[in-house]
C-alpha cells in the first residue's frame, strides 16, 4: 500500500494507486483535495497549519507527528512512503518517522522495511526555504536512517527535469508515477510473461527493495547490437538523481523475439566487469516491437555527500543573489525610528485573531 | 446560576477582557505569563500606570474564578480557567471590546 505524507506526497501516492492509499496531512482542507480511501489528520496546534498546511515550516509537521506517530509507524511496515523533502508537513513528519526508525533497538526485519520515495526541489528554481529544509532533511534524519540499516530502498526524485522541461505538475507527477510503476512491475511481468532465462519472483523483488540503499531505476528500449554501457548511461532516469557506482543490480529484459535471448549475456558481462552479479529475468513480451530493459541499481552514497552537493550549489546561488543586490547600488536613506511609537502603530494596524485563541481553548477542553 | 454568570460577565471591563485574552494566548503559545507581564502590557496599551492596579485587576478575576494563579518562586503565573474561557468566548462573541496585542506575547521577540 502507498502512503503519501504532505501535499506532494499525498498527490503521488493517490496517483500511483488510483486512490487506494493512505494520505497524511495537518490540514483537513488539504486532505479533502486528494482522493484516497484512508485519510489521517495529524493534529497541530497552529491554526494556520490546520487551515493551510505547514507551508515551508517542518516544525509544524514535527509537532503534528505526535498525534499519529504510533499509527503511522505500524502503517508503513513493508509499504511505500511518498513525500517531498522541501515542504513542511512531509519533511517534518517523515523526519520524525525516520528518527524513530533509526532509534529502534532491534533491527527492522526485511519484510517490514519501508521503501521511501522522496521528491527533492530544483536548486535554482525553487525557494531557498525548500532547499534549506532538504539540506537539513538529508543531513540528519535520512543519514541516520541509512546508517541504522532499518529502511528499505530510498528513491531520490528531483524536480529538476520539471523546471528544465517546463512540465506541468500533474504531468510531471504522472511521469514519476509511471517511472516508479515500471520498477514495481518487474516481478509482475516475471509472472505474467513466458520466462526465457533467469527469474525474478516476488520474494526476490521484496528482498531487493528492502535493502537500505539508494535506488536508481530506469527503463529503455534496448538495442541488442550496440554496447550496453553507452545505452545505460545515456538512458539514466532523468526524474531521479544520477546514480553512483552500483552495489547491487536487478534487471528485467522483455524480448519480442525469443531468438534474441542469448543477448542478455552482454548485460550480465557488463555488470560482471564491475564485480556485480545481478538478479535478473528475461521474458517474452509479444506486445513489444523492440527489446526493452528495466534496470534497478542500488548505490550507497553517503547522504553527507549529497548534502555537500546541495549546499555547494545552494551557496553558489546565494552568493550570486548577494552579488546582484550589491550591484544595484541602492542608497539607503536614514530613518529615525521611535521604537515605542512604531510598536504601537503596528499593534493598532493589525488586530489579533480571536479565532485562534478560542480554537486553542476548545482543543485543550476549556471550552 | 446562569443569571449570575451573565451578570459577572457584563460587569467585566476592557482591562479584564484583555487579561483573560492574553492569559489564553500565552497558554496557546506555551509561555508563562505573570503579573509583571500583565502590568507591562496594560501600561503599553495605556490602561494603567501602576502595578497595584494591575494586581487588583488580576485579583478580581481570580476571585471570580476566571483565572488561576500559580506561584512559581516569586513569580505569579496566571492561567485561564474553564469559567474564564466561557467568559472570554462570550465577550468575543458580543464584540464588546477591540482586541489589542500583548507587547510581551506578540510584539517583542
Amino acid at each position: 500500500m502507498n502512503i503519501g505524507i504532505g501535499g506532494a506526497g499525498g498527490k503521488l501516492a493517490s496517483l500511483a494507486s488510483n486512490g487506494e492509499c493512505t494520505i497524511v496531512n495537518v490540514s483537513e482542507l488539504e486532505l479533502s483535495k486528494i482522493e484516497a480511501n484512508s485519510k489521517l489528520l495529524a493534529v497541530t496546534h497552529s491554526a494556520r497549519g490546520q487551515l493551510r498546511g505547514s507551508g515551508k515550516n517542518p516544525a509544524i509537521g514535527k509537532e503534528a507527528f505526535v498525534s499519529i506517530g504510533e499509527e503511522l509507524k505500524n502503517l508503513i511496515k513493508g509499504n511505500i512512503v511518498f513525500s517531498s523533502t522541501g515542504g513542511g508537513t512531509g519533511n517534518g513528519i517523515v523526519s520524525e518517522l525516520l528518527d524513530k526508525i533509526s532509534q529502534k533497538e532491534e533491527p527492522v526485519i526485511l519484510e517490514e522495511r519501508t521503501l521511501f520515495a522522496f521528491i527533492l526541489p530544483c536548486l535554482n528554481r525553487e525557494s531557498s526555504e525548500y532547499v534549506e529544509n532538504t539540506i537539513e532533511f538529508l543531513g540528519s534524519p535520512v543519514s541516520s536512517a541509512i546508517d541504522s540499516g532499518n529502511t528499505g530502498n530510498i528513491a531520490l526524485f528531483s524536480n529538476k527535469l520539471k523546471f528544465e522541461g517546463r512540465i506541468a505538475e500533474a504531468n510531471y507527477n504522472k511521469m514519476i508515477v509511471d517511472s516508479f510503476n515500471s520498477f514495481l512491475s518487474i516481478p509482475v511481468k516475471g509472472e505474467m510473461y513466458k520466462l526465457l532465462d533467469g527469474h525474478i519472483d516476488f520474494e526476490d523483488f521484496d528482498l531487493f527493495r528492502s535493502k537500505p540503499y539508494f535506488n536508481h531505476f530506469t527503463q529503455f528500449s534496448w538495442d541488442t547490437e550496440k554496447p550496453f554501457e553507452s545505452q545505460l548511461t545515456s538512458n539514466f532516469n532523468g526524474l531521479l538523481l544520477p546514480p553512483e557506482r552500483a552495489i547491487e543490480v536487478m534487471f528485467l529484459i522483455e524480448l519480442p523475439d525469443e531468438s534474441l535471448t542469448p543477448k542478455f549475456y552482454d548485460v550480465l558481462d557488463y555488470f560482471a566487469n564491475d564485480d556485480i552479479a545481478p538478479v535478473y529475468g528475461v521474458v517474452h513480451n509479444p506486445e513489444l516491437s523492440k527489446p526493452q530493459i528495466t534496470v534497478s541499481m542500488l548505490y550507497s552514497r553517503k547522504p553527507r555527500e549529497l548534502v555537500e552537493d546541495f549546499k555547494s550549489v545552494s551557496d553558489k546561488y546565494t552568493r550570486n543573489r548577494i552579488k546582484k543586490s550589491l550591484e544595484q547600488h541602492v542608497v539607503l536613506q536614514n530613518h529615525k525610528l521611535d521604537k515605542m511609537n512604531e510598536a504601537r502603530r503596528m499593534v493598532e494596524e493589525s488586530g489579533s485573531n480571536s479565532g485562534d485563541v478560542l480554537g486553542f481553548l476548545k482543543r485543550i477542553g476549556k471550552l | 446560576m446562569n443569571e449570575l454568570f451573565e451578570k459577572q460577565i457584563s460587569n467585566l471591563k476592557e482591562v479584564h477582557f484583555h487579561v483573560l485574552y492574553w492569559a489564553a494566548l500565552a497558554e496557546g503559545k506555551g509561555k508563562d505569563y505573570n503579573i509583571t507581564n500583565i502590568f507591562d502590557d496594560l501600561k503599553f496599551i495605556g490602561i494603567t500606570r501602576t502595578k497595584q492596579s494591575a494586581v487588583s485587576f488580576v485579583e478580581s478575576l481570580a476571585a471570580l474564578c476566571f483565572i488561576g494563579i500559580n506561584s512559581n518562586s516569586n513569580r505569579k503565573n496566571i492561567y485561564i480557567t474553564k469559567h474564564g474561557a466561557k467568559a472570554l468566548e462570550s465577550l468575543i462573541a458580543k464584540g464588546s471590546f477591540q482586541i489589542k496585542k500583548s507587547m510581551f506575547l506578540e510584539v517583542t521577540k
